[in-house]
């Protein structure tokens, strides 16, 4: 099970950092930051910038991400923002605005 | 399954409120605020108010907690806020500094901690004497209140009983008249 679970129904506003998993299926506004790997769910609505491990979005995202590791963005997510990771997969379906930079 | 959890690795700088159920096993500095069950892990720390339906505490809170059903502090728990709530609970080992008061639903706080402090003045210059019954007479209406309605009315009870027994005039009957009996 995940270190940190924003389950649906629960928002936060302000600044989130861990240094474990974080599944967000609530509301988050502020900021993100994580060593470990990052989940929004498709009931997900974040309005912050996400920093992270690895990052997979199913659910809506405003905001820069930075990923160390790799970026995927499922069908049914939304992604408005710039993307900053060295791996970045665009699932078919999915809702993307903003720059990528692959790190090259 | 609607339950939310902030890790022992987590830090949350602002507020967090919702429906639903919450275990805190880490740190959050701004307020807490949800319609369902809340854990307050081992070491959890919180730093603002805390509120929920039935609150378990067994980190640390700076700050305010009120539960709508109960709120039970665990062995280890340490408090530093008043506690609110219907039902509470204090196991031994647990550590609170700040009011502890079994209350109906929690109301707004602020007009009634005003309507308290108003009292206290009124009450305490009236009767220095007897200060043992005022806490009882001050209770007893507050739990009765779901508002702030009945501090008003009983301010000027307490100042009705304040004042001493009419005074009775020096004199004692028939005096007036043995005296002028004397002059003539």
């Amino acid at each position: 099970m995940a270190g940190t679970v924003i389950g649906e129904g629960l928002s936060i506003e302000g600044d989130v950092s861990s240094e474990e998993e974080v599944v967000v299926q609530g509301n988050l506004r502020g900021k993100l930051t994580t060593t470990d790997a990052v989940s929004v769910g498709s009931s997900a609505v974040i309005e912050a910038d996400v920093s992270a491990q690895s990052l997979t979005i199913a659910g809506q995202v405003t905001g820069d991400v930075t990923a160390a590791e790799r970026v995927d963005l499922q069908a049914g997510g939304r992604l408005i923002g710039d993307v900053k990771a060295s791996r970045l997969t665009i699932a078919d379906g999915a809702s993307f605005k903003g720059n990528v930079d692959m790190d090259v | 399954m609607n339950g939310s959890v902030i890790g022992r690795g987590t830090v949350v700088r602002g507020n967090v409120r919702g429906t639903g159920s919450l275990e805190i096993f880490g740190r959050v500095e701004g307020d807490v605020s949800v319609s369902g069950e809340l854990v307050l892990g081992e070491e959890s720390a919180v730093k603002g108010s805390v509120s929920g339906s039935h609150i378990t505490v067994s980190g640390a809170v700076q700050g305010d907690v009120r539960g709508s059903e109960a709120v039970l502090l665990e062995r280890g728990a340490r408090v530093v806020g008043d506690l609110t709530a219907p039902r509470i609970g204090v196991a031994t080992g647990a550590l609170v500094k700040g009011l502890v008061r079994t209350d109906g639903e929690p109301a707004l706080g602020a007009p009634r901690r005003a309507a308290t402090g108003g009292a206290r003045p009124m009450a305490f210059p009236a009767r220095p004497a007897a200060p043992a019954p005022k806490p009882a007479e001050r209770a007893e209406p507050r739990e009765e209140s779901e508002s702030d309605a009945p501090p008003p009315m009983k301010e000027p009870k307490a100042a009705r009983e304040a004042p001493p027994p009419p005074v009775v005039p020096a004199l004692a009957k028939g005096a007036k008249a043995k005296k002028k009996k004397r002059e003539d």
